[in-house]
């Protein structure tokens, strides 16, 4: 064990991340996509695919490609592998926008913009994949948070062949009677395997670690926890696997859905448990944003998952399908993934920057990157700017919908020109921002030695 | 099999006292290829390298309940088959010149001061510190700047106990 470096190329997958975030919310208040839209036209598909690749993915993949060495102590197979995959994946996402432009008819066919998407995302997620598993292979033993991620990973992998497969045959490359029923029908299990495996098992998998590192608590490897991990694992298998099966014998997926969500609940419970319990008895008293900022995310997850429950109940949850998908992609992952950002652009700043003269130069604490009561307000902007949306989803107010997206979009900005000043060392005394020895960072990428 | 004396100090640490006389009384009064079964209530880690020097191997295990069975027998005798300890108990290295416990500090304080610490000890020296995870952040940190280091998780699987010793080109570790 030789323990773990800084990644080179994370900080340019958060800055790609928080482009497409900042693009999707001017696109909400502008009115593009859903509820303007109806929830499978091309405008909703561009500001979903903005949200889940652009921001989530590239997000999820920026941290992965640091974190998971963390998580099994070995290091990154190929810090090289990860910039190929950063410019497969942008170029993917720009190919499928215009593919679905032409889809609606905005832009002339001609050019097959979805199947070069199609084999340019696979190609970036594959490269990430691989990348990851292959780092996995050489740890002895793989600790249960990894353990998410490998499901997770299992998550991306059944999302994105399923993405290739609709690009393919909606591009008109792909002809086969089988695979046109797929697209017709699949594309509820596209969003569960991607939303719910890829996204939230990972997000799962991470923050169980991310929650006990941050707040000194003790790591949780509890009946709960591999409980949520094997429930989580069969729900995706069940959900993805028993929907393509019963869309190809032409029954639909919805039983197969229902079964998988089902399972997810109570997986979801237990997580909630465990999380729950990582705040009780943790070590430390008074604890950081990010970990604050944390638990309104796990309360936007405990109140999707109540509405869910409470949709089903009303039979209405395929009405509201975009309410609760707008609340789990911006209040549960985007607002995790924004506080823990938080932490995680300060620390690995501190590091490269501070890491080379520790002991030999007086140096500042991460804390003295940041100034959290200045960031604090942009954040409670931001999750009350969520809830307020999701409201107005839910209570069927598009304009009043759209104004919580600027709201949004304010905070995020807010947040964003936080991350900015902790990589420039803006917040640190003057007298100790660069000792001797010490490279001042660069913004979007990290030096290394 | 050599026969040997048995010591229990684990009255004398309860009480709060300090066996260290006790232990090398015992030691001076052993017979020629005469062993000590030490018994303590904790891993007597620093006596390895002191009896070590005075040409004595030891075989630990764990009793339970925190207490701890050594065995010091003279080396050149029929050693026992060597005992499976945590790497970083080898005692070829000298004793620790500093300990730190650094379990209960937010991350990355453990980090901060452990490097703090090897600038300010001389060259060949040993640090010993407690963390309550492995120092993946710290390891690439310490072999830039030609440091060697052995760590590994305590039996109880909570406490990672690394030593560093200063300056000393990098030695394999688990």
């Amino acid at each position: 064990m030789i323990g773990a470096s800084l990644s080179r190329w994370t900080m340019s997958y958060f800055a790609a991340a928080l482009v497409a975030l900042v693009a999707a919310e001017i696109m909400m208040v502008a009115g593009y996509g859903f509820p303007a839209a109806s929830i499978g036209a091309p405008e909703t598909l561009i500001l979903v695919h903005v949200v889940a690749i652009g921001w989530l993915s590239l997000l999820m993949c920026g941290a992965l490609l640091q974190f998971l060495p963390v998580l099994v102590a070995k290091p990154l197979y190929s810090d090289a592998l990860a910039l190929p995959a950063l410019v497969a994946l942008v170029a993917g996402l720009a190919a499928l926008i215009l593919g679905f432009l032409q889809l609606g008819g905005r832009i002339a066919p001609g050019v097959p913009f979805l199947a070069i998407a199609a084999i340019l995302l696979i190609a970036g997620f594959a490269l990430i994949v691989w990348n990851l598993a292959r780092t996995m292979a050489a740890a002895k033993t793989i600790p249960l948070p990894a353990r998410f991620v490998l499901v997770g990973l299992a998550g991306l992998a059944l999302t994105a062949a399923l993405g290739a497969t609709f690009a393919l045959t909606l591009g008109g490359t792909v002809t086969s009677g089988p695979l046109l029923t797929l697209t017709v029908a699949g594309l509820p299990i596209h969003v569960v395997a991607g939303l719910g495996g890829w996204l939230n098992i990972t997000a799962v998998g991470v923050s169980y670690r991310l929650l006990a590192m941050f707040m000194l608590a003790p790591e949780l490897e509890r009946r709960t926890t591999s409980g949520a991990l094997y429930l989580g694992a069969a729900a995706l298998g069940v959900a993805v696997a028993g929907g393509i099966l019963m869309v190809l014998l032409e029954a639909g997926p919805s039983l197969a859905l229902l079964a998988g969500l089902a399972l997810g609940l109570v997986a979801l419970a237990l997580y909630g448990f465990d999380a729950g319990h990582l705040y009780r008895a943790r070590k430390r008293p008074k604890i950081e944003l990010n970990s604050r900022m944390a638990a309104f995310a796990l309360a936007s997850l405990a109140a999707s998952v109540a509405l869910v429950v409470i949709l089903l109940a009303l039979g209405r949850l395929g009405d509201q399908t975009g309410a609760v998908v707008y609340l789990v992609a911006f209040g549960w992952l985007s607002g995790l993934g924004l506080a823990q950002l938080y932490k995680i652009v300060a620390f690995m700043t501190w590091l490269e920057c501070y890491g080379p003269v520790l002991g030999k130069a007086p140096t500042p604490r991460v804390q003295d990157l940041v100034t959290e009561t200045r960031a604090e307000k942009w954040f409670w902007l931001y999750f009350v700017a969520v809830w307020a949306g999701a409201a107005a989803l839910l209570a069927g107010f598009p304009l009043a919908f759209r104004f919580a997206a600027a709201l949004s979009l304010a905070a995020t900005i807010g947040i964003l020109a936080q991350l900015v000043r902790t990589r420039r060392l803006a917040d640190v005394k003057a007298a100790i921002r660069l000792p001797r020895g010490a490279q001042p960072p660069r913004l979007l990428m990290t030096h290394q030695p | 099999m050599s026969s040997f004396v048995e010591l229990d100090v684990r009255p004398i640490l309860r009480a709060g006292g300090e066996p260290f006389g006790e232990i090398m009384g015992a030691i001076a009064r052993l017979a020629p290829g005469q062993g000590l079964k030490l018994l303590a209530t904790f891993k007597p880690v620093p006596l390895f390298s002191v009896l070590g020097a005075k040409g004595f191997g030891h075989e630990e295990r764990e009793l339970g309940g925190g207490d701890w069975e050594v065995i010091f027998q003279p080396t050149g005798q029929a050693a026992a088959p060597a005992p499976a300890t945590a790497p970083a108990n080898a005692s070829d290295w000298p004793d620790p010149a500093q300990h730190m416990d650094n379990r209960d500090l937010d991350p990355p304080e453990p980090m901060v001061r452990i490097l703090a610490a090897t600038e300010a000890l001389k060259r060949g020296d040993v640090l010993s510190a407690l963390l309550c995870r492995d120092p993946i952040f710290l390891l690439p940190e310490l072999a830039k700047r030609g440091h060697a280091w052995r760590g590994a998780f305590e039996p109880d699987g909570k406490t990672y106990k690394i030593l560093v010793r200063i300056g000393a080109a990098r030695e394999a570790a688990a």
